[in-house]
């Protein structure tokens, strides 16, 4: 590898990562301190559960995007996908008459299956993620429109599955389990296994990786049939917590994942990221928009708000780390053109 | 390593010229094979009115979709266009309901899309961040920023504006007209003077093009402002054509444009591709959802229809890309 190749500009050194998530951290604590005293009842058991809840699907989905990203690929279908997977899951369960958990056990693999339709395009075909994904992003979306002709709903879902969006266990929200279970799977794959480590060096490298002998193609299908799965069952959590599936579930999921994930201090080129800054990403944009419905003053427009500050935190962030690089790269005078 | 990365990206020759070529022969191919179908089957989607509007209607679009192109030929992509689509509207909107004349308005709403895609370009060009995150954060700001400033409330606009002042066909004629001027404009533009073709040597590789004496930089941050002006351009065709102005408007505009340019052979890996390939690609995708209707397939389907010829099209290439790699 040399020196000068486009590459090694984009690969920080360990360092500048955690530096990045410190500064993160400390945005979410100042987030933290800012609406427990501007804001009515933020700190409440029931506030904070909520929060976990509407925020538990982006989760998800920003936390196996994670692997996706950290290939150098992306995943544009997954809000689709979210609203495909409902679809089926009301349609399984209402018109095809099938038991709830087979229908969402069923409604998990269609997940996998429209991942693995991603993952055959980008791997087998060499097709670019983001042409790939924007059809399916088409063409998933489409899928749900069509089987619900457009305006049907699926509503009347039974108690026993209406708890796993509004239920709890053991003190927690339902989701909260979920999220953690799926962090702790992806946080071991990505940080402590040889496995997922491989990610990482298929989008530091692709070529490196192949003559390493790495067998890319397989698991960066690996990442895209994993995103299926999970949005899979974010599905399922986001049809029970609202208590209907239409076709619109999920619309704009992607980028708000998406966002968190770059927030998180993932390099968008691949190489670079981890689950930490991630999960602090999703934090961050969670508890801005729902502590901003807790202050009066804001409550009316607390998602345009949100919306808005994460755009221009996400311009900051990128601002902030490219001055602090080059800053850097002048200090050790090595600085490439 | 540095032939290795590369080489994905290495400078057409002759047998990838003839594949490129083959790839707008075969878009234009379906679409007419898609137009031979409807004037046996539904010479009703020939009428010339309605034909008239729904094409003034697409012209926005196309408009956008030339701009993208280019982006995606430098090897950059641009999905805030949506937004910035949205807050040229809502500008102009106001400006003309504020009483302003509306050829200034117009014309300030063309100024603020330039000025919206200068500061992607700066983001982009001057900083060097990633085109997808700086225009991902980009569009969420414009977006939201217009929502908490309008709260979904439509503008109303004044008499005068809608067609220009001028009787509904004239201004379908001079919509659609300006949309295929600047498309033959930049068709020509990028094939023949030399700004166009800097396009596509920064897009095949931006360092061997540096070395050659060319500023990519200064030409990335161009294709922004052009993408802009041309965004702002689109708004006010679209603004004309109606009497109100939704803030909601232009949304999944990007991808459309990014899928009709894709569609139309433009590789997103930079440097390949013709604005005559886009403009086949972009019909056949305008055309393919009122055909349908017309064919009896219900509007449901559309966009799961969509979705699979995009799909098809970028399969082709794939199968393409792999028997030239054997």
């Amino acid at each position: 590898m040399s020196p000068d190749s486009p590459k090694s500009a984009t690969i920080q050194p360990k360092g500048s990562l955690r530096s990045h998530e410190a500064i993160l951290f400390l945005v979410v604590l100042l987030e933290l301190v800012l609406f427990s005293s501007a804001g009515r009842n933020f700190l409440t058991p029931d506030n904070l559960t909520n929060l976990v809840r509407h925020s538990a699907e982006i989760g998800l989905i920003a936390l196996v995007m994670l692997p996706v990203i950290l290939t150098g690929g992306i995943d544009l279908s997954v809000g689709s996908l979210l609203g495909l997977c409902a679809v089926v899951f009301g349609k399984l369960w209402r018109d095809a008459g099938w038991p709830w958990p087979v229908a969402a056990a069923a409604t998990v693999a269609v997940g996998a299956g429209c991942g693995g339709i991603n993952a055959l395009l980008v791997t087998r075909f060499r097709l670019p993620p983001l042409i790939v994904t924007l059809g399916t992003f088409s063409l998933f979306r489409g899928l749900a429109e069509a089987l619900t002709r457009g305006t049907d709903a699926f509503t009347n879902f039974p108690e026993s599955f209406l708890r796993l969006g509004q239920g709890g266990l053991a003190g927690l929200p339902v989701q909260a389990w979920i999220l953690a279970l799926v962090a702790v799977v992806i946080g071991l794959l990505v940080h402590r296994g040889t496995w997922g480590r491989s990610w990482r060096v298929i989008g530091f490298a692709p070529e490196g990786a192949r003559y390493a002998g790495l067998p890319v193609a397989q698991r960066t299908a690996a990442a895209y049939v994993a995103t299926g799965l999970v949005v899979g069952i974010a599905a399922l959590t986001y049809t029970a917590r609202l208590g209907t599936a239409k076709a619109d579930a999920g619309m704009g999921y992607e980028l708000a994942a998406i966002t968190a994930v770059v927030l998180g201090g993932t390099s968008i080129f691949g190489g670079v990221g981890s689950v930490h800054g991630t999960l602090l990403g999703v934090a961050a944009m969670a508890i801005l928009t729902n502590g901003l419905t807790r202050i009066p003053a804001t409550l009316s427009f607390a998602g345009e708000l949100s919306g808005l500050f994460t755009g221009v935190v996400l311009i900051l962030a990128l601002t902030a780390s490219t001055l602090s690089r080059w800053w850097a790269e002048r200090r050790t005078k090595q600085a490439p053109p | 390593m540095t032939d290795a990365a590369r080489s994905p990206a290495a400078p057409p020759n002759r047998s990838q010229q003839r594949l490129e070529l083959s790839r707008e022969t075969s878009v234009t191919a379906v679409l007419l094979v898609l137009l031979a179908t409807l004037a046996v089957l539904a010479p009703g989607f020939f009428e010339p009115q309605p034909l008239l509007s729904r094409l003034t209607a697409a012209a926005p679009r196309l408009i956008v979709t030339c701009g993208i192109a280019v982006v995606l030929l430098t090897r950059q992509i641009d999905i805030s266009v949506g937004s910035l689509f949205a807050v040229c509207s809502v500008a102009a909107g106001i400006l003309s309901a504020r009483g302003m004349p509306p050829a200034f308005a117009l014309a300030l709403a063309v100024l603020l899309g330039a000025a919206g895609g200068a500061f992607n370009g700066f983001l982009v060009a001057g900083l060097r961040l990633p085109s997808i995150v700086v225009t991902l954060a980009t569009m969420v700001t414009w977006r939201e920023a217009l929502r908490l400033a309008r709260q979904g409330i439509f503008i109303n606009l004044p008499d005068g504006i809608q067609w220009f002042g001028l009787p509904m066909v004239a201004g379908q004629w001079i919509v659609c007209g300006t949309a295929l001027l600047v498309l033959a404009g930049m068709a020509i533009g990028l094939r023949h003077l030399a700004g166009g073709r800097h396009v596509y040597a920064v897009g095949s590789d931006a360092e061997a093009a540096r070395l050659a004496g060319l500023h990519p930089n200064r030409l990335t941050f161009g294709v922004f402002v052009l993408l802009g002006t041309l965004t702002g351009l689109a708004a006010v065709l679209n603004l004309v054509q109606s009497p109100q102005v939704d803030p909601a408007t232009g949304r999944a505009l990007e991808l459309e444009a990014i899928a009709a340019a894709v569609v139309g052979g433009i590789a997103v890996s930079g440097g390949r591709g013709s604005l005559w390939g886009v403009f086949a690609g972009f019909l056949l995708l305008a055309c393919i959802g009122p055909a349908l209707t017309y064919l009896g397939v219900k509007p449901y389907w559309d966009r799961a229809i969509q979705g699979l010829v995009i799909l098809l099209a970028v399969l082709a290439e794939g199968f393409r890309r792999k028997r030239t790699a054997r």
